[in-house]
């Protein structure tokens, strides 16, 4: 088990070693957060940005996690992983090391957001519903994590991953509750939008962070689908032939 | 030892018996060479028979070969955003290693890397990225070491530079199998030589050997090579993959 924590270890010091990185993850967010939710004018709230900030927290979880399938392709395609399949630690420790970085790294991201929300004036309430809100988060992050390495252990150019990644999040994002209420959308999305992981934790954190109880059977739901897709990579790493 | 992918026969009913030694496996691009290193080493498995390494199964034992085996691919996959040092010190972790920091001096002295260990791996050269990669590799003691192509891509001094410390590791009594395809340095420094084709051993034995089974005066292995090999070049297939990690490493 220790070399999960040694994979995650080598990922850390890479992406802190160059500052760029850490500064380009956290603009993109904040800039959602200041250009689209201090200026939509939408007119079901009158505090968008307290809305909005949930989703915004998701949407850059689900990003992040997608966007580091470009790892795995790195190591896949630089030789790394032909070394490490090679040495005594199961290949799952590599995956779950992956994981752990990732969904780590989107929780980083996750707490700027909120940072500069609360800058703005959104309402904190509880210390807990803050740290469920990241449990949730973490949970979402691992289970698209794990869909995103696996998928792309099975493609090796970065290209062909950009436009998987993009075919993927961008319909996840826009037909879920993150940029407006079930109330308001048309009769399809909603129907769309309420069977959407995405909007699942996005209900959630909205829940939990404007001071209400979460759902716990969906929370419940999304922990058993993040073992399920997690038990299924396992297997697809333990079989893959690079 | 056979591998199928589909209906291609890439390892045709292979049979060889590797001592302690240095051995060197030679053929064209895509005869299975690189194909049979990575079934040895464990990541692929066998269509049909089975090697043991050390005493080890390749199929029914993987980790247990894992343990006294090492492979260096011939790709050159290190962490340049690391330094030298916390690339082997990564191995040694991976390998469970008690005495760590001790062992992971050991081998960067040992490949004359002690005083740029704390560089990023960024700033080496061709071939002292090659030596991190065997400091990498020789960090848990193994038994046998697996090199593909170590050679590839270096300039005549860095080449003779890690041939040196691979002939240097045989006195740790480490067996070395390697594919190349310089055939002077398989004659320089292999003690065996098998040359395959297609998949199966086309020639087997001493360099010298070989060479004297010609009947032309003077004989290199770039004669029993030609001799031995029925794969024209254009028949090969083009493998862009290697010539693009070439070209990376000249930048």
């Amino acid at each position: 088990m220790n070399a999960v924590w040694y994979y995650f270890e080598r990922d850390f010091i890479k992406w802190t070693r160059w500052k760029v990185n850490i500064f380009a993850a956290l603009v993109t967010p904040a800039a959602w957060l200041i250009f689209v939710g201090l200026t939509l004018p939408v007119t079901f709230t009158d505090n968008y940005l307290e809305y909005l900030t949930p989703g915004i927290m998701v949407m850059s979880v689900l990003f992040a996690s997608f966007q580091s399938g470009n790892l795995v392709i790195f190591d896949k395609v630089l030789g790394f992983l032909n070394k490490f399949f090679a040495m005594p630690p199961q290949r799952e420790s590599y995956l779950l090391g992956k994981i752990l970085f990732i969904s780590f790294r989107g929780l980083m991201q996750a707490s700027v957001i909120f940072c500069v929300a609360v800058l703005f004036g959104i309402t904190v309430y509880s210390l807990s519903s803050i740290l469920l809100t990241f449990f949730i988060l973490f949970i979402f992050g691992a289970l698209f994590a794990s869909i995103a390495t696996t998928i792309a252990l099975a493609v090796d150019d970065h290209d062909g991953y950009a436009a998987i990644n993009a075919m993927i999040t961008m319909p996840l994002f826009f037909a879920s509750s993150a940029l407006m209420p079930y109330e308001d959308m048309p009769q399809w999305l909603r129907t769309i939008a309420s069977i959407n992981p995405v909007s699942l934790a996005i209900d959630n954190a909205r829940m939990l962070l404007g001071g209400g109880e979460p759902f716990v059977g969906q929370i419940i739901m999304l922990t058993a689908a993040a073992v399920i897709v997690l038990v299924i990579c396992i297997h697809v790493f333990r079989s893959a032939t690079l | 030892m056979s591998k199928y992918f589909d209906s291609l026969c890439a390892v045709d009913a292979l049979d060889l018996h590797v001592d302690n030694e240095i051995f060197g496996l030679l053929g064209p691009n895509g005869a299975g060479k690189t194909t049979i290193v990575r079934i040895l080493v464990t990541l692929l498995r066998p269509t049909k028979g089975t090697a043991s390494i050390c005493g080890f199964d390749i199929a029914n034992e993987p980790k247990k070969v894992r343990n006294v085996i090492s492979y260096v691919p011939q790709e050159m996959a290190l962490d340049i955003r690391l330094t030298g040092k916390e690339n082997v010190l990564l191995y040694a972790k991976l390998y469970g290693i008690h005495d760590r920091i001790n062992k992971v001096n050991e081998v960067l002295e040992l490949m004359d890397l002690t005083d740029r260990c704390d560089d990023l791996v960024k700033t080496y050269s061709g071939g002292m990225r090659r030596r991190l990669e065997l400091a990498q590799a020789l960090v848990h003691e193994p038994k046998v070491l697996f090199l593909d192509e170590p050679t590839l891509g270096l300039d005549v001094s860095a080449r003779r530079r890690i041939w040196n410390h691979i002939l240097s590791l045989r006195k740790h009594d480490i067996t070395i199998f390697m594919t190349t395809h310089y055939m002077e340095e398989a004659d320089e420094y292999c003690d065996r030589v098998a040359i395959i084709d297609k998949g199966r051993i086309t020639a087997l034995g001493t360099p010298q050997e070989l060479k004297s089974s010609l009947e032309i005066s003077n004989p290199t292995l770039n004669d029993v090579f030609m001799d031995k090999i029925t794969t024209r070049e254009d028949e090969c297939a083009f493998d862009g993959y290697k010539f693009r990690t070439m070209l990376r490493r000249r930048s």
